[in-house]
């Protein structure tokens, strides 16, 4: 490797090292180097910098390798839907899309905005397109009743990366659901969505990964006039795994429902994060994160609004995040922000960290229902009110999902 | 700062500030009030003064130390924390923004020629007197703050309220300390930390840097190597202090920083209520002060500790203001001991703050009552830390900021449970108020939870506030809402009610205000 290629990124880690080599070997592009240079400003996220002082990729990432355990078998239904697979080197599509979806892929790097505010989306810009895998991915939907998306990562391993941008054009809707199954040692992913005047969106995401794997998955969202968002999330952390999802809304009357639910286990580290930037007049945030942690697991949930001086009035935003410490040993780190400049909006955010109720544990008890059972009961509808909002296709399987992990 | 600098949210900050309809009239009256212009502790004093050489190296610390005629070790502990702070960088994390600080452009040291400590009211300077008297307090009054014999037991008498014993600090020294025979009387010492350094050697050295350590933060470090003058108090095992205690800081010299350490230590069982009051004139230089406060409370103790804080905030247009950035930790080193923090914050024109508690011992309670209004062109970052590491601790935290003019007001706090703190209890609100179209209220809350047990709640539900007195409120046909608030303003009252009248003159403009039309 060249010295000039090592420079990239101060004091590397092996790891690190291995991913400007990564770099090294992709053909020129102007735009790949103006990503990767995002993503080398800090090199692999530590807990120095603010945003991650909770989610350490540099400590957790020493070394970029094959993890010892296999992929996650996928829960979410392949019926009806149309799949694309993306492993470490490769990516199936169906051959025939249906009207209203149409597909590019290209092998060049499309330009990446605001990379710098997303080091491992700028990573994934990068270094998307080794193999057979497209450097960008574009997705243009023009139907209101396209069929759902299904997009699977799984396959073992050192690294996997994807980039993906979704137009969803005015009117039009968008049913995408993901699935991150593990297998490779980095993944990463950044989505775009750019949603037009009345366009819908409904993604649910569903990632299951091994305590040696790393994850991150950025999401980009801009919100155009009365268009709407829903995202449900169902985490179960990796050694460390990062859901990160910002959101603009650019034009008024746009509406956004951004839930969540994580489940992590020993050894297993969840990290919800989200940024809204309430960008235009009257429009409406509604945010909840629900989270369950057993001995040895991690959570943690970041949550910002920014509502701006002029541009934000009217802004109607709340959230939400609830934390279960289901054992002794478990930590949940949070943190909701508010950043307001605006005065005349209604912002709240509310965060509670603890036990399950001793009462309602006693109520459910004394009707003869064991304690591991009522335990799982009443955890289980704690979580539930997160995935509610789920496409109706994934929904019972999300929670079918989050049962069998707490009744275990 | 210029108008219409800064970051973008600033950009459109020339102009009229417009306030919404829906905003409390007194509110905006009471904010109004507190406007620079109305600024009535902005005058300065003609004193002789002596000066440090300008600027900070080894050369500035000696001299302080010399000033004061210091022992060794307090020179060498001085010292290490220069050498520590040179390789420090200033913190650049809290949401404000101000003109690099130039260290060697100020005054680490200034004291009135005349000399520190008077004994007979012929002996005070002039100058001094009618300071005091300026800023509100009555003459008579005033010869017990300047703490002249015989003054005091004749003032003393003459007070039907609960008597206040007033350390004052004028720029870098303690120019009286009042009521110290009659609180030695009941085993409390009360005096300058200059003092304490010569009388009490051993206190000093057992409790000195022990909360806030030499090479805590970049601001602390400062100050444990220029620190000038402060109060120490300590209040023996099972006593009562007698008397509330205070210190009012005044700043007066041009180009001069103020770094006043405090430490009070509470031993087992004792109790004390003390109170800081802070003015400085108006100039049109930024003033540097960086304080570090330190507060140790032993088994079953409990230190009330109030601010009222009206530093010159600058005028409206950014032009000076005082710098405020201080280190505020008290340690609840013995089980069931309690250190409660009460801040009204009006001044400054930077304020950088977070007074913390060390939840140490089991069973021991933290809390943190701020009201924090900022006007003009004032930023105020200030909120809390609450690190619960022994069992069943408990904390509250209830913040109200309330940002008018084109200022900026961020609420940022920490919330820690250790791993061993089991049950701990946290219970946190933060109300924030925009009075007008160019202004910022920010909320930043930090949760560390390590416990399974440990039951937190951050602005949860009203219901959770205490069911118990909401529903006591309600059955007697109080509104929700108006329940609520008076449940919240009234525990705040309280506190605040607590002020002597000496202080309490910001405090009681604020009690009009209310927070309705709260944006979160």
């Amino acid at each position: 490797m060249s010295t000039a290629l090592r420079d990239f990124i101060k004091n590397p880690t092996a790891a690190e090292l291995e991913l400007v080599a990564r770099y090294g070997m992709q053909p020129e592009d102007a735009r790949r180097e103006r990503a990767f240079l995002a993503f080398a400003e800090t090199g692999l996220p530590h807990r120095r910098m603010e945003a991650w002082k909770w989610t350490d990729f540099k400590a957790a990432l020493k070394v970029l390798e094959t993890p010892a355990a296999v992929s996650a078998k996928d829960p979410l239904p392949h019926d009806g839907a149309l799949v694309f697979r993306f492993t470490p080197k490769g990516f199936e599509a169906p051959a025939k899309l249906p009207d209203g979806i149409r597909m590019v892929a290209q092998p060049s790097v499309q330009a990446f905005p605001g990379a710098e505010d997303v080091p491992m989306g700028a990573l994934a810009a990068a270094l998307a397109g080794s193999g057979k895998r497209p450097a960008t991915l574009t997705f243009e939907i023009t139907s209101g009743d396209a069929p759902r998306l299904h997009f699977v990562f799984e396959g073992a391993g050192e690294a996997s990366f994807a980039r993906i941008i979704f137009l969803v054009r005015s009117g039009a809707s968008l049913t995408l659901t993901e699935s991150y199954l593990g297998g490779s040692g980095l993944t990463s992913a950044v989505l775009e969505f750019d949603m037009e005047k009345d366009a819908k969106l409904n993604r649910t995401i569903f990632q299951r990964g091994a305590s040696d794997e790393a994850l991150a998955v950025t999401a980009i969202a801009h919100l155009g006039a009365e268009a709407e968002m829903t995202q449900t999330t169902l985490a179960f952390g990796a050694k460390v795994a990062r859901m990160e999802t910002r959101v603009v809304h650019q034009a008024s009357g746009s509406k956004l429902n951004l839930n969540a639910a994580y489940l992590s286990g020993m050894g297993f580290h969840a990290d919800i994060t989200t940024n809204v930037r309430h960008g235009a007049p009257s429009c409406v945030t509604r945010q909840l994160t629900k989270g369950a942690v057993l001995d040895g697991g991690t959570g943690v949930f970041q949550g910002k609004f920014f509502v701006p001086r002029k541009t934000g009035q009217h802004t109607d935003a709340d959230m939400q995040h609830q934390a279960l410490l289901l054992e002794d040993g478990a930590q949940v780190f949070a943190k909701p922000e508010l950043e307001i400049y605006a005065d005349d909006v209604e912002c709240a955010h509310g965060n509670t960290c603890g036990a399950l109720d001793d009462a309602q544990m006693f109520y459910l008890r004394q009707r003869g229902i064991p304690e591991t059972q009522a335990r799982a009961m009443l955890t289980e509808a704690f979580i539930a009110e997160a995935l509610g909002m789920a496409d109706e296709a994934v929904r019972d399987v999300l929670l079918a999902e989050a049962q069998t992990w707490l009744s275990s | 700062m210029d108008c219409c600098g800064g970051t973008t949210e600033h950009e459109d900050d020339c102009g009229e500030v417009k306030v919404k309809d829906s905003i409390d009239a007194k509110t905006v009256e009471a904010a109004k009030a507190l406007e620079s212009e109305n600024y009535s502790a902005g005058f300065s004093t003609t004193i002789d003064t002596d000066f440090a050489p300008k600027g900070l190296s080894e050369d500035t610390i000696r001299y302080i130390s010399a000033a004061k005629n210091e022992p060794e070790w307090l020179l060498e502990w001085r010292l290490k924390a220069y050498e520590r702070w040179l390789t420090m960088e200033e913190p650049s994390w809290a949401m404000v923004r101000y003109p690099k600080i130039d260290y060697q452009a100020y005054y680490y040291y200034a004291a009135p020629k005349a000399g520190a400590k008077y004994a007979s009211i012929d002996d005070v300077p002039k100058e001094i007197l009618e300071t005091y008297e300026k800023l509100g307090i009555p003459l008579r009054e005033a010869e017990v703050l300047l703490g002249v014999e015989g003054a005091v037991e004749t003032a003393a008498e003459g007070r039907e309220k609960p008597r206040v014993a007033v350390d004052a600090v004028f720029d870098s020294v303690s120019v009286a300390t009042t009521f110290r025979k009659e609180l030695e009387k009941a085993g409390v010492i009360f005096m300058s930390i200059s003092e304490a350094v010569h009388e009490y050697p051993d206190l000093v050295k057992k409790y000195l840097g022990t909360v806030v350590p030499q090479s805590d933060n970049f601001f602390a470090t400062l100050n444990s190597a220029v620190f000038s003058d402060g109060t120490f108090v300590y209040i023996p095992k099972g006593v009562r202090c007698p008397m509330e205690l205070s210190t009012y800081f005044r700043m007066n010299a041009e180009n001069t920083g103020q770094f006043e350490r405090t430490l009070i230590i509470a031993d087992e069982s004792a109790y004390v209520s003390y109170l800081e009051g802070c003015t400085a004139p108006m100039r049109d230089e930024n003033q540097l002060h960086a304080a570090v406060v330190e507060l140790v409370a032993l088994e079953d103790a409990e230190i009330k500790y109030s601010t009222v804080q009206n530093w010159w905030p600058g005028d409206e247009d950014g032009k000076g203001g005082i710098f405020n950035f201080v280190t505020k930790r008290g340690d609840c080193r013995g089980d069931r001991s309690k250190i409660s923090w009460t801040q009204v914050e009006t001044g400054s024109a930077v304020t950088w703050k977070y007074p913390s508690c060390i939840l140490r011992g089991d069973d021991s309670v933290g809390e943190f009552y701020s009201i924090a209004v900022t006007n003009g062109r004032q930023q105020a970052d200030t909120g809390t830390k609450m690190i619960h590491l022994g069992k069943r601790t408990k904390s509250r935290i209830i913040s109200k900021g309330i940002s008018a003019g084109k200022s900026d007001n961020t609420y940022r706090g920490l919330v820690s449970v250790n791993r061993k703190a089991v049950n701990a209890r946290n219970f946190t609100q933060c109300d924030s108020l925009l009075i007008g179209d160019k202004c910022g209220a920010h909320t930043i809350p930090y949760v560390e939870n390590r416990c399974a047990s440990a039951q937190l709640e951050h602005e949860a539900t009203t219901t959770k506030l205490s069911e118990d007195q909401l529903f006591y409120a309600r059955q007697r046909g109080i509104a929700e809402e108006d329940a609520v608030a008076l449940l919240v303003n009234g525990f705040v009252r309280d506190v605040l009610q607590h002020l002597p009248m000496e202080f309490a003159v910001e405090a009681q403009s604020l009690l009009k205000v209310s927070l309705e039309g709260s944006v979160g």
